[in-house]
């Protein structure tokens, strides 16, 4: 049976919205195995997506299906359609480069390039534009403010980006996303291997940014979905099991296996 | 229902359960056993169902506490989070129900009630015993998973309604018929709206249960048949 998004409450139901990215049939193989089987779901743009589910279950596959990141890897494949503003973006006219401006990622460890925090923003940017020097500091003070990293790093610009803490990195990689204007933002575990203050700024930032961007975010912490995320689609061995609004997959989920899950009933 | 994998949560719930039992009997001995006291001017029944409200007020804190640690150690959620808020919510309304039984019982032994005549005494009766056969049955409906027998339990509570405008109407007959059956009858009318209130309680816990069972609210509109109101202020 296909998931659908629950109409039988008279709250708000997200799919009046506008779709962002529309997953229609998704197959998706690791060579002969299938991880992903016939995921179909919808995300509404400027709000934010949670995936969550045990570890191997396709969340992760899903999120990196959505920026065609996993074509880097032989082997893997993808079949069915992921329709960004209506295009397939699974074509292979699609160009890699300009869809992955669109997809920002950040993954589960801050990965900051080995150069200032400064170059860490305009690296990316200078990739895709031709800008001036003065455009290019107001670029990055605009994506470092954007990630509420500018009052921290202001001073010390031309410090390796690597320097800097742990969740001041993870934030350095968000500022990187967003400096190249894209979206829709891709979060795989961003805030798995920091302390509770810095995942408490990324769960922050992630709240401002929901007003310009679509943000999906893949996470064990099924807290931090119900905090961050409008809704949730709890997926299970490939299969996306229930896709509902967040507090409704919290409260009352109609799926017996989505219970269980959350409620650390499982297995 | 599966097992946590984590099995002291399983035992932290079941504490919380047994607490929500535990209440459930003592408010229908309280109930119980303060119109009989009432009835029967038993003195030392009336003191038992007093001093049963300090045992009920210090389940009500246990669980409190317990729900609470709960809530902060596990962060229960779905049914788990229905389960433990729901009863936090359903305690409250068990010790509001041990404070209306208590308030019943406290009029033992008031000028008058003693005498009052033997017809009034009965339809109080009758209205107890409907009240106290929701208060045993809301528990056990819910201790049982039985949501559609707490949805049926909840909309029975109109038919104590209606006996509450029989009883007060009668009162009122026996007031005006002799002036010597008022202090009795004051006394009574109190007891009655007590047992009218505790079926709202029962209404209340019925609701939470149903919700905490199937994660959906009972429409909010049920019948209401206290016609009382129309006809003087509540008591």
């Amino acid at each position: 049976m296909k998931p659908m998004l629950s109409t039988d409450l008279n709250v708000a139901d997200t799919t009046v919205e506008k779709a962002k990215i529309e997953v229609k049939n998704l197959n998706f193989y690791y060579g002969q195995s299938k991880a992903l089987k016939d995921i179909n779901l919808s995300l509404p743009e400027r709000s934010v997506t949670a995936f969550i589910g045990p570890s191997g279950c396709g969340k992760s596959t899903l999120l990196r299906v959505l920026n065609r990141i996993y074509e880097l890897y032989p082997k893997q494949s993808a079949e069915g359609q992921v329709l960004l503003d209506g295009k397939n973006i699974l074509d292979r006219s699609q160009d890699l480069n300009l869809l992955r401006t669109k997809i920002g990622m950040v993954f589960q460890k801050p990965t900051p390039f080995p150069m200032s925090i400064y170059e860490n923003i305009a690296f990316g940017v200078r990739l895709y534009e031709k800008i001036s020097k003065a455009e290019m500091d107001n670029r990055v003070e605009s994506a470092l403010k954007r990630a509420a990293l500018w009052n921290e790093v202001k001073d010390k610009l031309n410090a390796s980006g690597q320097s800097l803490s742990g969740g001041q990195q993870q934030r350095l990689c968000i500022a990187r996303t967003v400096a190249v204007k894209p979206e829709v933002i891709l979060l795989d575990e961003p805030a798995s291997a920091l302390d509770p203050l810095s995942t408490a700024k990324i769960e922050e930032l992630i709240d401002e940014l929901q007003a310009e961007y679509t943000i999906v975010i893949v996470t064990h912490n099924m807290q931090q979905a119900a905090r961050v995320s409008r809704q949730t689609a709890f997926m299970y061995l490939g299969e996306l099991v229930e896709f509902d609004r967040t507090e409704k997959i919290f409260t009352s989920p109609r799926e017996k296996r989505t219970q269980d899950y959350i409620t650390g009933r499982f297995g | 229902m599966a097992e946590h994998t984590v099995a002291s949560f399983d035992e932290d719930l079941r504490q919380i359960s047994r607490l929500i039992n535990d209440m459930g009997d003592l408010a229908g001995s309280m109930v119980g056993g303060s119109t009989r006291a009432l009835l029967e001017t038993d003195n030392a029944l009336a003191q038992r169902v007093v001093s049963d409200d300090a045992i009920m007020d210090a389940r009500q804190r246990e669980l409190d506490d317990r729900a609470i640690t709960l809530i902060a150690k596990r962060q229960p959620m779905a049914d788990d989070l229905r389960h433990v808020v729901g009863s936090i919510r359903m305690a409250g309304d068990l010790e509001r129900i041990g404070d209306l039984a208590k308030n019943i019982a406290k009029r033992v032994g008031s000028v008058g009630v003693a005498a009052a005549p033997r017809d009034l005494t009965h339809s109080i009766d009758s209205m107890a015993q409907m009240v106290l056969i929701q208060v045993q049955g809301v528990i056990q409906e819910y201790m049982a998973g039985d949501a559609t027998a707490l949805a049926k339990l909840r909309n029975d509570d109109e038919r104590i309604d209606v006996k509450y405008t029989s009883v007060f109407r009668e009162l009122l007959t026996y007031m005006m018929e002799d002036p010597r059956n008022i202090t009795a009858c004051t006394h009574l009318l109190f007891c009655a709206k007590n047992l009218e209130r505790i079926g709202d309680h029962v209404t209340n816990i019925a609701e939470n249960a149903y919700y905490v069972l199937t994660g959906t609210q009972l429409p909010a509109n049920r019948p209401k048949q206290d016609e009382t109101a129309m006809s003087a202020p509540a008591a």
